[in-house]
């Protein structure tokens, strides 16, 4: 098969956007930066939803890197999966990057802020879409580099000790990942994503290569995020400036999910029982710990951040069911709750943004939505609904897909599951929502400066949009999601497009 | 010989760079940090780099002499560079953190545990 340039410039376009936006200056008054970072992103959004178009249409495209024949070389494919969370990301980051534009932190005059941004994108689409172990490392590494540096330049006063927690974590989880690459290395001799399924799919299980499925597993889980190695992402999601941090909760876990899903489905195939069971239990937890988290918790957005915990629990308990219906539940939920989750947390920055310390505190923000333009506090109102799974919005639809997937599988947790977590999100949502934009501030509060002009509410409106046109119009994605699941459970079709040589 | 060796220098170095890691000063966790970055550098290029006896990229192999694998090394390049990246970065934000803590113990530095 002939090589697709789509797939590369889903990677190259930030990356050269990235390039010539280090030329110009970013200041206060000069946005040059800012408005080539939103073309670039804008331009990778589109090249990323024709190439979802073209991959639905002619099969999984492939390109190969300097015209090597895998297994030698790096080869970037994209399938369904890839492509549709690829789409995902390309047009949260562009959201993000509408945001940053009229955003007043401190930090976006940083020049290199937008160029740091563009290269998360370029670590997240590069780590979707490789078909390489070790390039998914480097393009992982990449993107957490750029997030720590984004992290650790916050306005929030927290910002460097919580990048370096969250790299000393991290740093773990890329160790272990690097453990597991050694170790399938040693035991296949390739890294290729396809040479490896295929091997293992023949049934030989030398003892490293099990060990490596463990390795694996847990640098993806601490990725994504997942309850025990969750303890580094509150931190580390509610300093961020705002832009990154609806970035980070929304789709840099869902780096964790895309490995995870290839990891049952592509190489451990055969082990694919055990490790469900275990995510089964782990999202279990994750979900009430999540959400019990977020309902105690003293700062807006690290409520968000903790209901991230939940959110991945879903998926993960849905991933772990292992059934078709559930792993396009699992495909739906991590689509939508992407655009909630980021729409969100942009809310919060837009609330946090009209005040002097710029924290999400709610003994600063509450009470401060009153003096807002109404059409926040409307928005939050939609998220909320759309986060806790109210129709119409896209949270019914991935909800109803859980508890249909379950349904079908005749267990009795999942109707439990969604209606008791559907319960928390919406008490905890509907919490902030009275109290930061339905209650006025009441005297004895700490007092805070308020400022006339703060972030626009255009990016997560836009978001929200898009919302409630998956929920109304949930058809197309429910389609995507069940042909991709259709492609995932044959391997063969993977490995065929990258076509081994001599294989 | 050299099996043993690599296995040898793999195992000290993890143990040494988990015993610093686990230690309260936030600069010798750094550099228990950089050195698992090495034990697993050294556990990679043992997996294949002295399989053979001759280097991969001579020309003139005389006959039934066995290659070593070229791409260990390659694959180590480009983790040494990662692992450069994050560990300078690492030691940037200790920095910051220890001016702004005036202390580099880890129990000191958690303004954000509340």
């Amino acid at each position: 098969m002939s090589n697709n340039n789509l797939v590369l410039g889903v990677v190259f376009i930030p990356f050269f956007t990235a390039i010539i936006g280090l030329l110009f200056s970013q200041t206060e008054r000069d946005r040059t930066q800012r408005y080539i970072s939103l073309m670039g992103s804008a331009l990778t959004c589109a090249v990323s939803l024709f190439l979802l178009t073209q991959v639905l249409t002619d099969g999984p495209q492939v390109y190969r890197m300097g015209g090597f024949e895998p297994p030698f070389g790096i080869i970037l494919v994209a399938d369904n999966l890839s492509a549709l969370f690829s789409v995902m990301a390309s047009t949260v980051l562009m959201m993000g990057v509408l945001y940053a534009v009229n955003c007043q932190d401190k930090c976006l005059t940083y020049p290199a802020f937008m160029p740091l941004f563009l290269f998360m994108e370029v670590g997240l689409n590069g780590a979707l879409l490789t078909g390489d172990l070790f390039t998914f490392f480097v393009f992982m590494e990449l993107m957490v580099l750029s997030s720590v540096s984004l992290v650790a330049i916050s306005d929030d006063r927290y910002g460097p000790e919580a990048a370096m927690k969250y790299i000393f974590i991290s740093g773990m989880g890329t160790l272990f990942l690097l453990l597991g690459i050694a170790a399938m290395y040693a035991t296949f001799g390739t890294l290729n994503l396809a040479d490896m399924g295929e091997q293992l799919a023949t049934g030989q299980r030398p003892l490293l290569a099990r060990s490596a499925a463990i390795m694996l597993i847990a640098a993806f889980l601490l990725k994504s995020a997942v309850f025990p190695f969750h303890f580094w992402q509150p931190d580390f999601h509610t300093t961020a400036p705002t832009p990154l941090s609806a970035m980070l909760s929304s789709v840099v876990v869902k780096v964790g999910i895309y490995g995870i899903l290839r990891l049952v489905t592509l190489l451990f195939a055969e082990e694919a029982q055990q490790i469900e069971q275990l995510l089964v239990i782990l999202g279990v937890i994750g979900i009430f710990f999540g959400s019990l988290s977020a309902l105690q918790t003293y700062n807006g957005k690290r409520m968000l951040a903790y209901s991230t915990i939940g959110q991945v629990g879903f998926i993960l308990v849905c991933i772990g069911w292992g059934t078709p219906l559930a792993l396009a539940a699992a495909i739906i939920y991590s689509f939508n709750h992407a655009f909630i989750k980021s729409a969100l947390l942009m809310l919060m920055g837009v609330v946090a943004s009209r005040l002097k310390p710029k924290s999400a505190d709610f003994r600063y923000i509450n009470g401060i939505g009153y003096k807002l333009p109404w059409i926040i506090g409307a928005l939050w109102f939609m998220g909320g609904m759309a986060l806790s799974g109210l129709p119409p919005m896209n949270g019914f639809i991935s909800k109803l897909a859980v508890a249909q997937s379950g349904v079908d599988d005749s267990q009795w947790l999942p109707l439990f599951l969604v209606i008791g977590s559907g319960v928390l999100t919406l008490i905890y949502m509907f919490r902030t929502w009275q109290n930061v934009f339905q209650t006025k501030a009441e005297p004895d509060e700490i007092r805070v400066e308020f400022k006339k002009k703060g972030d626009s509410p255009l990016a997560p409106a836009l978001l929200l949009l898009i919302c409630l046109f998956l929920g109304l119009y949930a058809r197309p994605l429910v389609d995507i999601a069940n042909a991709t699941v259709a492609q995932l459970s044959d391997p063969s079709i993977y490995i065929g497009v990258v076509g081994l040589f001599g294989g | 010989m050299t099996d043993f060796l690599f296995a040898l220098a793999v195992g000290v170095l993890f143990a040494i760079g988990v015993f610093q890691l686990l230690r309260r000063d936030l600069i010798k966790a750094a550099m228990g940090f950089s050195m698992l970055f090495t034990a697993i550098n050294l556990f990679i290029l043992s997996t294949g780099a002295y399989d053979g006896v001759v280097a991969p990229y001579t020309s003139n192999v005389e006959e039934g002499l066995a290659v070593s694998d070229p791409l260990v090394q390659a694959l180590i390049l480009t983790a040494v560079v990662v692992s450069f990246g994050s560990y300078a970065l690492l030691l940037g934000l200790i920095n910051i953190a220890s001016r702004r803590f005036r202390t580099v113990d880890s129990d000191e530095v958690s303004d954000l545990k509340r």
